[in-house]
Parts: structure tokens; C-alpha cells; sequence
């Protein structure tokens, strides 16, 4: 075990021995090695198994929706995790004073993709080390930059440092370049509509419409997907053109001032699709219109969905433009 | 009799194949393997040791398919045409093709056989590519399988290096490779080391007996409810599983056409009555579901587990729910069950 892992475990079972916390929620080694598993700990005896590495590549924030509101839940939060918690306390998924947020400054997440891409797909173990990963599979042992293998979202992530934590492990990281988003939305942009068409028509052509992407978005909570409607029908069912593309479009827009770029879809897509430029491109959007982040705290609204008879847009009653 | 088919000489024959069918074997897309039609121009993508991602079970039962159209101007239904061309299927790992054999006791059914799965399979040649490597992940010896299973197939290959052993196993299989050079006694003989070699090694992931009547009793247990806590409910554990066959029809009234499309019970809609009642309300159900059609129901309805062993389900699992370990768990799970002799 790690001296950041020791640290969390002991604030784990001091939260549940102490009755701090109804389930404190971290990882936990899985059986496969490129997947430590989300674990919900209840009890302070059994918190042995809990790991935090590169690896964990869920955003947990996701499980939080799950539990009623008087349920005291801990949770291990990274940069993303902290804005997601954020931005659900402001929709009123659960009340703020009934989390503890373990706070974790994040070194950004391993993308296995990356591991499998350099090793191949047969992999016996994994050993996240500060600079470099330690693979070993069976045609042997490979020592791999981590730089390199950083997944996509992390790198142009502007929050690694969680905020408005309860406690913070682990010494505070640098932050990087905020503009670093914005460079691969302006990038995109420059490539003219047919190129970008093309990407997006072939990135969701593989789309197998397993809604993964939607089952790890911590924003993705909705009883009904508007996808699971019949009445009226929003996407065609099948796995065609605009079923699978009326999907995707549909899904990012729903994340309006919602998505913290955490990349967790893009991590649990099966079928290595990138979609998070979309939701990239809203974030920079609700910046520039709106000055707004989401998730950077839990009390701003999101201004899609800020009400207020001074409105300046007309439709709103007493609003106060022509 | 076993042939020696040269790794060089394999797109020349893939291609000389065409001529005659359609020809479907394992090539890149993006950055992973999917059967794909061979062309003139095409990359074979068989060295690496485990299957394409997408299951090749979409060659026979495709996500979606169009089942009947309405025509307006004539006003009436037109049922959609079953295929009618023939294909040979290179490459296919013995997980996938005996995966098609367990398919054919839902859609090939004596009385009432699916049209355009026995269109299909009666039109498909399979010629598998036999495991010298199994995966980690794999575990096809634990499920009434093996690396080098025949089940489905025309023939098998086993990879010499820069040759493949060609066993054909049907008459069909021994069409396709005339004119080949007859292995040696010798190589003969090494190929059968090989395959027993491949089938020797794998770990047995979990012991099967009294496994269904073990996961009847746990039923109720709350063993469930702790599997599902991780499990994100989404389909990629499903729909990437050779054997899994769910569907759903739907009349997409825009295009006046019926459709079928893969549908799975990890979903919450899957379910959902239209009273608005789900007899599988939450991921505990769901889960369970999953687990208990492969090895409980359907040793009811056809005497064989449901799972081939193929591995997808635990490489590509988002949270790294491991299927094997959820078996293994099962079992060490006393059952509260009373045992009344």
C-alpha cells in the first residue's frame, strides 16, 4: 500500500467508526487489473482492500445520485469528481451537509487504452509508479512513460486540485494551462465543416448504443433518457446514422453548463469513441457567453437553468428587453 | 487429414474466395479488430491472441435489421428480404462459433426457425482460428469449451508461426481448401501438442458442479444487491457477449419499417411493463439476471451454460466487474436455502 493509500484508508475508518458517514465510496483492486473498482465501504473493519491509483477511472460522483438524501455519504473526489458533487448539490441531488469530501489533487487519470494500445489487450498486472507505469503481460514486463499515457481529458483538465473538500490528502498539484481546453475546441474549428462532419460521422458509426457513456456521467441521471421515450420518439432505435448521431448531439447538449470534462465517458466507452470535444466546445461556450464554469461551486446557477423576473430575454414576464 | 495453408499465401486466398461469397475476417477499425467484408484492398488483423471486440454473433443476428416495410403506395407490408448470398466467415475463435451454435437453439428452432438467422447460418461457412494463446481474460475451458473447440465450425486453423494448420471439418471446410499441401505425420503430431497444450494451461476459472442449482438457491440473497453497487447498468457486458440474444422490435413510423434491435436486460426499460410495473427494478435484479440466464436458465432450456467463455465481458466492464469472480463469490456464498432430505 501507498502512504496516500494509508492516509485515505485511516480517514475512511475513522469517518465509520466515528459514525461520520453512512458508506464512505473509493476503489477498491477488482479482479481485472486495468479496472480497480468503485467500492462502497460501511464498515470500518473492512476497508483493507481499498487502492487509489492512475487507474481509478470512474468519476464517482456518479454513484452519488443513488443514495437517499439523509444518507451520509463519503467520498474520495479528484478535481472533476469535486465539480461533479458540486453541480449535483446545486440540481438538489443531495444535500451538502451530508457529504464529507475526501479530497484528492489529482496526478490524472492512466487511460488502459493507451496500456493496451503499447502492450496489447493480454495484461496480467499493473503498477501506476509516480513517472512511469510498470506493465507486465505475458510476453513480459513493460516500463512505460505515464506522461503518455494520460488519458485525454486529463490532460487539458483546469482543475486537478478538488474543491470545497472536507479534507485534503496529498500535497497540492500545479494546475495547468486553463487555456489548454479552449486550444482543442479553437483547433477543432479550424478544420471546416466537411472534416469536422466526417469525424463525427465516423465516431459515432461505432457507436453500439450501449449508453455507457450516459451510465458513468454523474450529470446522466435521469429517470427516463429522453433516448427511452416512445411517445414522442426523440432518435430513431436502431443503430443508424441518425439514431446513433441524434444521440450523441442530444446527449452533449444535455450537458450544457452541467459537464465538468471529466472524460468519464470517454473512459467507458467500448468502442474508444470521442465525443468529449462536443461538450468541450459548451464549456467554452457557457464561458464566453456566460462567464460560467460549471461545478466550481455548489451555489451558482447554471444559467440554463437560472430563473428571474429580471431577465433580460423578452420571454420572461417583466423581463427587460424589446 | 490436415493442411498447411502459408500465412503469406492466406489474402490471396481470402481474396480468390470472393469470387464466390461474401467474405468476412477480422480487420482494424480505429484501434481494435471487427469482422468486416475482405475487399480488394484489406488489412488482416488475426495476430493478436484475443477476438475482435464487436461479437462476430452481428454476422448472423445484426444490431438492427429491418424485419417488414410498409409501402405506402401500395398499401401493404413487405417483409424484408432474408439474405440470400453465400459467405465464408475466417477467423472466427472457437468461443464466437460455438457461441453461434448455442444462438441456433433460440432462432433455428425445429417448428418455428427465425428466417433470417437460418437464412444466414445456412449460407455461412466458418472457418475458425483455434487459440495457441488464450487470454488472461479467457476462460473457455471452464465453460464446456476449450481454445481449440469445433463446435460451429467448417474448420480450424492453428497458428505453426508463418503457416496455418488447416483441419477441415465438414465437407464445406474441405471445399474451400483444395490444393493445399498435406501436413506431415510429424506436424501433424505438433499440432496436437499444441491444442493440448493451449487447452492444458488455462486456469479453471470456477468449478461448475452444482453451480445452477447453488445460484437457484442465492436467488434472494443480498449477494446481488453487492454486485450491483459498481455496476453502472449500461449494455457493453451484453451486447459485446457472443451469446447474448435480446431483442426488441420497434416500428419506427417515420421510415414505415419494423425493426429489430439488440436490447438488454441490464437496462431499466428492458423490463418495464406498460403498467408502469418493472419486475426487475433495480441493478440487483439486473445483475442477477445477467449471470443467472448464463449459468442457471439456460441449462433449462437447453442443457448447456450460456457462456462461452470468451472474456469481453471482463476486459471491456467500465468498473471491472469480472463475471468469473462474481461465479467465484456465488459459490462461496452459503446458500440459507433449507436442505430437507
Amino acid at each position: 500500500m501507498t502512504e496516500l493509500e494509508n492516509r485515505i484508508l485511516a480517514e475512511a475508518q475513522r469517518l465509520l467508526s466515528e459514525n461520520l458517514a453512512d458508506v464512505v465510496i473509493a476503489f477498491k483492486q477488482a479482479d481485472t487489473p486495468l479496472r480497480p473498482q468503485p467500492a462502497f465501504f460501511t464498515d470500518a473493519e473492512a476497508v483493507n482492500d481499498l487502492v487509489y491509483n492512475g487507474l481509478c477511472q470512474n468519476n464517482l460522483a456518479n454513484y452519488l445520485t443513488r443514495y437517499p438524501r439523509e444518507k451520509k455519504i463519503a467520498m474520495v473526489v479528484r478535481g472533476c469528481e469535486s465539480r461533479s458533487v458540486n453541480a449535483l448539490v446545486l440540481e438538489n441531488q443531495h444535500p451538502r451537509e451530508n457529504l464529507y469530501l475526501i479530497g484528492i489533487p489529482c496526478e490524472g487519470i492512466v487511460d488502459w487504452r493507451k496500456i493496451v494500445e503499447a502492450v496489447g489487450e493480454d495484461v496480467l498486472s499493473v503498477q501506476d509508479q509516480a513517472d512511469i507505469v510498470v506493465v507486465r503481460t505475458p510476453k513480459g514486463e513493460f516500463t512505460l512513460d505515464r506522461a503518455a499515457l494520460m488519458h485525454g481529458s486529463c490532460l487539458r483538465c483546469t482543475q486537478k486540485n478538488p474543491l470545497g473538500t472536507d479534507v485534503t490528502i496529498g500535497k497540492p498539484v500545479a494546475e495547468q494551462d486553463p487555456h489548454l481546453l479552449r486550444e482543442r475546441v479553437k483547433n477543432f474549428e479550424a478544420l471546416g465543416i466537411q472534416t469536422r462532419y466526417e469525424y463525427f460521422r465516423q465516431e459515432s458509426e461505432r457507436c453500439i448504443r450501449c449508453y455507457a457513456c450516459r451510465e458513468a456521467c454523474p450529470m446522466c441521471y435521469c429517470e427516463e433518457c429522453f433516448v427511452d421515450h416512445t411517445g414522442p420518439r426523440w432518435t430513431e432505435s436502431g443503430v443508424t446514422p441518425a439514431g446513433m448521431q441524434g444521440w450523441h448531439i442530444i446527449r452533449a447538449f444535455h450537458q450544457t453548463g452541467r459537464c465538468t470534462s471529466c472524460g468519464a465517458c470517454e473512459r467507458a466507452c467500448p468502442m474508444d469513441i470521442h465525443m468529449t470535444y462536443l461538450t468541450d466546445k459548451l464549456n467554452t461556450d457557457m464561458y464566453d457567453k456566460y462567464q460560467f464554469v460549471a461545478g466550481l461551486d455548489a451555489k451558482t446557477q447554471t444559467p440554463f437553468a437560472a430563473f428571474n423576473l429580471d431577465d433580460k430575454n423578452r420571454f420572461v414576464a417583466g423581463g427587460t428587453s424589446k | 487429414m490436415t493442411y498447411l495453408l502459408k500465412k503469406s499465401e492466406v489474402n490471396q486466398t481470402l481474396r480468390a474466395w470472393t469470387s464466390k461469397a461474401h467474405v468476412y475476417a477480422p480487420q482494424k477499425v480505429q484501434k481494435y479488430a471487427q469482422f468486416l467484408p475482405v475487399g480488394e484492398d484489406f488489412e488482416l488483423s488475426v495476430e493478436e491472441p484475443h477476438n475482435t471486440r464487436f461479437p462476430p454473433k452481428a454476422l448472423f443476428l445484426p444490431q438492427s435489421e429491418t424485419l417488414l416495410k410498409y409501402n405506402p403506395q401500395k398499401r401493404e407490408l413487405e417483409s424484408a428480404k432474408t439474405p440470400d448470398q453465400p459467405r465464408i466467415i475466417f477467423g472466427i475463435r472457437p468461443c464466437d462459433a460455438k457461441a453461434v451454435t448455442l444462438l441456433d437453439s433460440v432462432f433455428s428452432s425445429e417448428d418455428n426457425p427465425d428466417p433470417f438467422w437460418q437464412a444466414r447460418r445456412d449460407q455461412s461457412v466458418l472457418v475458425g482460428l483455434g487459440c495457441d494463446q488464450p487470454c488472461a481474460t479467457c476462460f473457455c475451458t471452464s465453460v464446456e469449451s476449450g481454445p481449440f473447440d469445433r463446435s460451429g465450425l467448417d474448420a480450424i486453423l492453428t497458428d505453426l508461426g508463418d503457416t496455418y494448420a488447416v483441419e477441415p471439418l465438414t465437407e464445406r471446410g474441405v471445399s474451400l481448401f483444395e490444393n493445399l499441401t498435406v501436413a506431415s505425420a510429424e506436424t501433424t503430431q505438433t499440432i496436437q501438442a499444441i491444442q493440448e497444450k493451449a487447452t492444458r494451461e488455462m486456469p479453471i476459472a470456477f468449478g461448475r458442479e452444482g453451480l445452477k442449482a447453488h445460484l437457484d438457491e442465492l436467488f434472494e440473497n443480498e449477494i446481488w444487491e453487492d454486485f450491483a453497487k459498481s455496476c453502472l447498468g449500461c449494455g457493453i457486458c451484453t451486447f459485446l457477449c457472443p451469446t447474448c440474444f435480446c431483442f426488441d422490435i420497434v416500428d419506427e413510423v417515420r421510415k414505415s419499417t419494423r425493426e429489430r434491435n439488440w436490447d438488454t436486460c441490464m437496462f431499466k426499460v428492458y423490463s418495464i411493463e406498460a403498467s408502469g410495473h418493472n419486475p426487475r427494478p433495480s441493478r440487483r435484479e439486473r445483475t442477477r439476471q445477467r449471470l443467472m440466464h448464463k449459468y442457471s436458465y439456460w441449462l433449462d432450456h437447453t442443457g448447456q451454460t450460456g457462456c462461452t467463455g470468451c472474456g469481453r465481458c471482463v476486459r471491456y466492464c467500465p468498473v471491472g466487474l469480472d463475471i468469473r469472480a462474481m461465479v467465484r463469490k456465488s459459490v462461496a456464498t452459503p446458500s440459507e436455502v433449507p436442505h430437507v432430505d
